[in-house]
């Protein structure tokens, strides 16, 4: 029964194998397990090869993952990641079509969604009392409003020249190079947050701001790096999602901000900030790729998967706290 | 001048009247840009088009007043529309009385599954919601198997939102409606137990469990009530509209919860009126009917209301830290 204060209260020491398998990331990988046998039994094509093929489009999201673990850590919520998204990709695709050398392009749609990102941190420093979810909300209308406006009554761009994007969506063998990528991000972003006194302080902020605030953490200047960070992963996703697609259209990156933070919370990470390990949520976000991978492949309807999702997510969170609330009333009945 | 100071405090003093005082503002440039803006019809106009939005605002109020959010209100409404569409295509009911008691049943059932979750089992309910989101919009394809009900297929359901029978010949049904929910959630929130003890809930939850309030019952009872008005919102949209649609108001809970913030619910919980929920989500309707008459390109419509909303979000804090200091001064002196 650990407070938000991160005092425990452990009857008695657990072996650390017990540990080891019982943890939530434990259970995490059993579960990941469990829905690749399930997917390898319920459909024929679910091999390794199928998968890598189909991985793509769903590995874009677990970029915006990552910066959305660190911001829910800290206790804050950005919903406008998904319209960061929609803005980078519609301005790369211009700056590709306008004919820029790729790496300007590349540049356009990193700095776009940087400045998406230095929007948000820069509104929620300035103004504290504003809750993140009502600012981001707001800029969410913004961001892809402007976007709605830059690609005009078509509201669809579609790319002119695709070689360069088409390179950067090549392979190595079966596997896809945004693979590596995404697990050279999710390296850094763990080991960033573990060992490092920035992580440490993103914990401390997450469980008190306060007490941090006191303690000499410059509370403000690392809100607003987390959030100009996520910014400038919206604009990475919005990279690969442009070589994956060849194009953008308002719609574009619609929801993949609920998708990140459903995979944060399904891998353990509390909204309430403070709570958590990324290891858990990049598990969670392979898991749900896989199920989803899975589920598409036998045909079934995207909005039964939808159903699954939501029903995981739910249960994910609603298990655990019901299995803590029966152990403590088991506890107390002992006691009494 | 002293007067004045106190015609300026009044106006600084209470949200409600600053609120006004924007509202006021806004409709007389929008009315000096485009004179066609201010007539009976044009208002009445806006009221219908947005009393879906008006409707949820009240319960997504008390969500917010518990310091909770509900992000799911626009699934639950889209289910129950869908399921009032789909009773109409296949003509199994047709009385208009009866398909608006289902559709808030259904929603009603859809709240109190989403309060369990919150307030039995802990979760927390951003999280919750946002499953049921998920959940119950995949719910909302399914019933119609992915199809939807066109004007055609309603028969005289759709007429619902242009009689004025409700209104004895003067309002809109549907206005109507809009008008009793307010006055009830008004006497409600204001004089009765339950609206005392979701303000004391919301401003202090341990507190109001110490002096005996069960804070569980009172999230599900206020969850319960935003599912049944979220229903009420499906049948609602399916009249107002005259389609049923799986994707209804798809994103527009958003829209529900930037009224309520503009009208000064505070996200953090215990703090909020119902007059100025009213007065936040029409200042966001008269935002969103005034933006196409003052000639503002489609395209740019949800720029400049997304604009509007932060500007509003951040001007109330400029307001509230002046009010603050003003406060400290007055003791100083």
């Amino acid at each position: 029964m650990a407070g938000k204060s991160g005092r425990t209260l452990s009857i008695t020491q657990e072996s650390s194998w017990k540990k080891a398998v019982f943890s939530w990331e434990g259970i995490l990988i059993l579960l990941f397990i469990a829905v690749n046998i399930l997917c390898i039994c319920i459909s024929p094509n679910y091999n390794l090869k199928n998968v890598l093929r189909e991985m793509p489009k769903y590995l874009t999201e677990v970029f915006l993952l990552l910066p959305m673990a660190y911001l829910l850590l800290l206790g804050e919520i950005d919903i406008s990641v998904g319209a960061s998204v929609c803005l980078s990709a519609t301005m790369a695709c211009m700056a590709c079509n306008a004919g820029l050398p790729f790496p300007l392009v590349l540049l356009v749609g990193l700095a776009v969604g940087t400045l998406c990102g230095a929007v948000n941190g820069f509104i929620l420093t300035r103004f504290t009392e504003l809750p993140p979810m009502i600012v981001t909300l707001g800029t969410q209308i913004v961001f892809r409003g402007i976007a709605e406006i830059t690609l005009g009554s078509g509201g669809s761009i579609s790319l002119t020249n695709t070689k360069q994007f088409h390179a950067m969506a090549g392979k190595i063998g079966p596997v896809p190079y945004m693979f590596f990528v995404v697990i050279l991000a999710a390296a850094i972003y763990m080991v960033v947050l573990g060992k490092t006194t920035f992580g440490r302080r993103v914990y401390a902020i997450g469980s008190n701001s306060l007490a941090s605030y006191y303690a000499g953490i410059h509370v403000q200047k690392i809100r607003f790096f987390v959030f100009t960070l996520a910014g400038f992963m919206a604009g990475v996703s919005a990279i690969f999602l442009t070589s994956v697609l060849y194009g953008a259209n308002t719609t574009t990156g619609n929801g993949f901000e609920m998708d990140a933070i459903a995979m944060a919370v399904f891998g353990g990470i509390s909204t309430a900030g403070g709570k958590g390990k990324l290891l858990g949520a990049i598990i969670s976000a392979f898991t749900i790729i896989c199920l989803r991978i899975g589920l598409g492949q036998i045909n079934m309807n995207p909005q039964v998967i939808l159903v699954i999702l939501g029903a995981l997510l739910v249960l994910a969170v609603l298990l655990p706290n019901l299995a803590k609330k029966a152990r403590s009333m088991g506890i107390m009945a002992k006691a009494a | 001048m002293s007067e004045k100071k106190s015609l300026w405090k009044i106006i600084t003093g209470s949200r409600e009247v600053s609120l006004l005082l924007v509202l006021i503002v806004l409709c007389a440039i929008v009315q000096i840009l485009s004179p066609s803006f201010l007539t009976i019809k044009s208002i009445m106009d806006m009221l219908k088009n947005n009393s879906v939005i008006m409707i949820m605002s009240t319960g997504m109020l008390g969500v917010l007043l518990l310091g909770g959010i509900d992000i799911s209100i626009a699934s639950t409404l889209a289910f129950s529309g869908m399921t009032v569409g789909m009773l109409l295509k296949y003509d199994i009911i047709h009385n208009a009385f009866l398909l608006f008691l289902i559709a808030m049943a259904i929603g009603a059932a859809c709240g109190c599954l989403i309060g369990l979750v919150i307030s039995r089992g802990g979760v927390l309910p951003i999280i919750a919601t946002m499953g049921f989101m998920y959940i119950y919009r995949g719910f909302a394809y399914l019933i119609g198997n992915s199809q939807w009900a066109s004007a055609e297929n309603l028969g005289d359901f759709k007429n619902f939102a242009l009689n004025k029978t409700l209104g004895l010949g003067l309002l809109n049904n549907v206005i109507v409606i809009v008008l009793i929910c307010y006055v009830i959630f008004f006497i409600v929130m204001k004089w009765t137990r339950l609206g005392r003890k979701v303000y004391a809930v919301g401003s202090n939850p341990e507190a109001a469990a110490v002096s005996g309030i069960h804070t569980a019952n009172i999230k599900l009872i206020v969850y319960t009530i935003m599912g049944m008005l979220a229903g009420l919102g499906g049948a609602l949209a399916v009249a107002v509209y005259s389609s049923a649609q799986p994707n209804m108001l798809y994103g527009r809970e958003m829209d529900v919860i930037a009224s309520c913030v503009i009208g000064g619910v505070s996200t953090t919980g215990g703090r909020g009126t119902v007059v100025g929920t009213l007065l936040g989500s029409l200042i966001l309707a008269v935002i969103a009917k005034a933006l196409p008459l003052v000639g503002i390109d489609a395209l740019a419509q949800n720029t400049v209301k997304g604009v509007i909303i932060l500007a509003v979000i951040i001007l109330n804090v400029v307001t509230q830290r002046m009010m603050d200091r003003n406060n400290l001064k007055g003791r100083e002196m």
